[in-house]
């Protein structure tokens, strides 16, 4: 029996100012929706630069309260508008000066989810994140969504295999890992770790990163945004390395069952020896 | 026996480089006798080079590969000796032993023969007399006349290519002839594994293609015995790969093949100024061009659609057809708005979008978004979208397509004068669309010069515009003189003219049709 679900991807360039960054997403959104598409899952930081190329305290403003901030509010009600699911990776204020790099989720019918907060958080050359964000404290939650189980694992975070796991033993189908990426740091990395995640876990990853170069810097985000399957393939073709793009996918839930019923990960992983894993 | 002089045929080039074994049944070497008495295993091993060593400690001298000869005169009498010896040319990596027996080892020594078996080393023993010189020279000419015949070939590859790239010759010229070496499917692709060129038997290209998603999805690229693959990059970046697609000969030549074809797609687009795209283009452009002109059954082209990184499954067709728009513009917009589809100018100016959407998805809704979009990206507000209907079955796909392109031909030039929607349909070109159709026909030809030819024998351009733009506004004065930026008075001044010059009644609806049609007539032979 197949479960086809119909999921979407956006990745875009920098358009200069929050407001109109907002209202490309829209549109995104509008466009998903008018191709049918039940579930889209934006950039990380999606309405603002990849500011994290300088350590600059202006950009703390690009914060929000999560959920009773105005972009949730907004994406709520568009998220109704059009019965689509949205995961909204963006800054997180949850008060002066505790700052998340977080990702809400928003249910078909608008309800706020709840929100997942990025665990791993990296100090290197062009990603000084340290500088905005405090490690994420809200653990692996999955989300139980009009479309099926969702988690999120942001940028950094897929570097580590623990994450991808946990939310796997939580239930997640499909996990969303939203990122924004350098083409010389990591362009050998990029079609390679959540496809491994995927297989792993065996689950579906949508995967987005940011395109251009932005003012704030020489990071080269280089797009190639896709879904990939429990096995390892890529749904349809991975988008494009420069340019705007909207992806569009059709995945057959159904799929987990049928890889998991070959491989049983779950079943033969044994926990008990991995205390070490644990040790601090 | 073989002699030097002779050519080597190409099945000759295409084998495996000398095996032990080949060596073995050499008629110089046939005479001499030869029993394998150990490594009977390995006699499939390449011989790079034959040596002649009588030195105990030959294996300091040998860089690996070598069948190495000896009548072992220095050996005899000293078992560590004999073991230490076969030892050193398992270390060096030897491709076999011969031994010749006679003064020193009137039969098989058994030390060195057990330690060749256990090392895995082929030994040979040679039961007659034998001039080594024979051989060396024998298996040295073979193997000096099989690396001349890849010089030679990749020298006559190389030659032939360059000759084609400073012809100015088109990428699928270079493709064919690289074809007409390897005797087996070529395909460029780009990155994401689209397939942008191909050359090679049809039916042979199409076996490839159709199992092409499977193929380009292979994790690490190998797709099994005969495929050879080289990439396509400069300047630090790669672009794309050429893929020899079950290549029979040996795989060093394939390798010669492949790198040398490599070589020259990359000159050809150096030299060609061209990015990235222009090969994507270029098929996307053979693709939507064969559909539309039917010379190639539709069937026949699913593999390419496939391969071009169409979805063809359980898919709905769109076909488009937009007059001025823009290739690359177009392709932007569909991928902001997450739509599969091929886009390429036609040979009459026009770009022809080839949408494919899964069957569930609202065609005429979809088609709108683009068309909206296409007239917001491209600061073109007047720009029209030709569409025909979803189409299910591929096979109707040429049709469809040829429909838009009529809808586009018969809207062309009447855009700004009739007000368009951004999609047009063949129920919205009504008369023009006929009109259209039948431009070519004598009569309808005879028709329009016969009603406009106190107009057209004039050359006056401006009345026929004035006349055009009346009939199409509905025979609406003000709104005509507003387009003509003229008063009224000086229209109607216009008006009675072309009445004049016709002989005919505007306000007569009969007449005014007639009229209109033959100017509609008159405006599609134009176009």
């Amino acid at each position: 029996m197949s479960r086809v679900i119909r999921a979407a991807l956006f990745q875009t360039a920098w358009t200069g100012d929050k407001e109109s960054m907002i209202q490309v997403h829209e549109q995104a959104a509008r466009d998903a929706a008018a191709q049918g598409a039940q579930v889209l899952c934006f950039q990380e930081l999606f309405y603002g630069p990849y500011f994290c190329q300088v350590q600059d305290k202006a950009f703390y403003e690009y914060a929000e309260q999560i959920p009773e901030g105005p972009t949730v509010r907004r994406f709520q009600a568009l998220a109704k508008e059009l019965g689509i699911v949205l995961v909204l990776p963006m800054y997180e204020e949850e008060q002066p000066g505790v700052l998340y790099n977080t990702a809400a989720v928003i249910d078909a019918d608008g309800s706020y989810l709840g929100k997942y907060r990025k665990t791993h958080i990296p100090q290197v050359q062009g990603f000084w994140e340290k500088f905005y964000f405090r490690p994420g404290n809200s653990g692996w939650p999955v989300f139980e969504t009009a479309v099926g189980k969702i988690g999120v694992y942001i940028c950094y975070d897929r570097h580590f295999p623990e994450g991808w796991r946990a939310l796997g033993l939580s239930g997640a189908e499909i996990v969303f890992n939203p990122s924004a990426t350098s083409r010389g740091l990591s362009r050998y990395l990029w079609q390679l770790e959540q496809p491994a995640a995927a297989v792993a876990n065996e689950y579906f990853v949508g995967a987005i990163n940011r395109v251009g170069v932005e003012d704030l810097g020489d990071n080269d985000f280089y797009g190639t945004t896709y879904f990939v399957d429990p096995e390892a393939q890529f749904v349809g073709e991975v988008a494009s390395d420069k340019e705007t793009e909207l992806v569009v996918r059709d995945l057959d839930l159904a799929k987990l069952r049928e890889v998991r019923d070959r491989w049983q990960f779950y079943r033969d992983r044994a926990p008990g020896a991995y205390t070490p894993l644990t040790a601090p | 026996m073989a002699t030097t002089s002779e050519p080597l045929e190409p099945s000759e080039l295409s084998e495996p480089a000398l095996s032990v074994r080949q060596v073995l049944t050499l008629e110089r070497v046939l005479a001499g006798e030869p029993e394998v008495v150990a490594g009977a295993g390995q006699l499939d091993r390449p011989v790079r080079w034959v040596h002649v060593a009588e030195a105990p400690d030959v294996g300091v001298m040998l860089s690996g590969g070598e069948m190495v000869l000896t009548t072992g005169v220095l050996l005899a009498g000293d078992e560590d000796k004999q073991a230490e010896y076969i030892r050193s040319l398992h270390r060096a990596e030897a491709a076999a032993v011969v031994l010749g027996l006679g003064r020193a080892f009137p039969a098989p020594p058994d030390v060195m023969r057990r330690v060749a078996e256990r090392c895995g080393l082929p030994m040979v023993v040679l039961h007659r007399p034998f001039p080594f010189a024979e051989l060396t020279e024998e298996v040295q000419c073979r193997l000096v006349r099989r690396k001349f015949a890849a010089v030679s070939l990749s020298e006559a590859v190389r030659t032939a290519l360059t000759g084609l790239i400073t012809a100015g010759a088109p990428l699928q010229r270079l493709l064919d002839e690289v074809a007409s070496h390897s005797a087996c499917p070529v395909v460029v692709t780009n990155l994401a594994h689209r397939v942008l060129a191909t050359a090679g038997e049809r039916s042979a290209v199409d076996d490839v293609l159709r199992d092409w998603e499977r193929i380009a999805r292979q994790a690490g690229g190998s797709a099994g015995d005969g495929w050879i693959r080289a990439e396509l990059g400069g300047r630090g970046e790669r672009w794309g790969q050429i893929m020899l697609c079950g290549y029979r000969g040996d795989t060093a030549t394939g390798r010669l093949l492949a790198d040398r074809a490599a070589e020259a797609l990359v000159l050809h687009r150096m030299l060609g100024g061209s990015s990235a795209h222009t090969w994507e283009e270029q098929s996307a452009q053979s693709l939507l061009t064969d559909l539309v002109s039917g010379v190639v059954p539709a069937r026949q082209l699913l593999p390419r659609a496939r391969a071009a990184g169409l979805p063809v499954n359980r898919r709905a067709f769109v076909p488009l057809v937009v007059r001025d728009g823009e290739p690359g513009q177009l392709e932007r917009v569909l991928r902001l708005l997450g739509l599969s589809g091929i886009v390429a100018e036609l040979a009459d100016g026009a770009t022809a979008v080839l949408l494919s959407l899964a069957r569930d998805q609202d065609a005429a809704v979809l088609t709108a978004n683009l068309a909206a979009r296409v007239r917001s990206e491209s600061g073109a507000p007047r720009t029209v979208v030709a569409a025909a209907d979803a189409r299910t079955a591929w096979d109707e796909v040429p049709a469809g397509l040829r429909e838009a392109q009529h809808v586009a031909d018969a809207v062309a030039d009447s855009s700004a004068a009739l007000d368009l929607p951004a999609v047009v349909r063949l129920k919205d070109v009504h008369l023009r669309g006929l009109i259209r159709l039948l431009r070519d026909d004598p009569q309808v030809q005879s028709f329009a010069e016969r009603e406009l030819d106190g107009l057209l024998s004039g050359a006056d351009e401006d009345l026929l515009a004035v006349l055009r733009t009346y009939l199409a506004s509905g025979r609406n004065k003000s709104r005509t003189a507003q387009l003509h930026h003229v008063s009224r008075p000086a229209l109607y001044r216009r008006l009675e003219a072309i009445q004049g010059r016709l002989g005919v009644d505007l306000d007569d609806f009969e007449q005014a049709a007639s009229v209109h049609i033959a100017l509609l007539a008159h405006d599609a032979q134009q176009g």
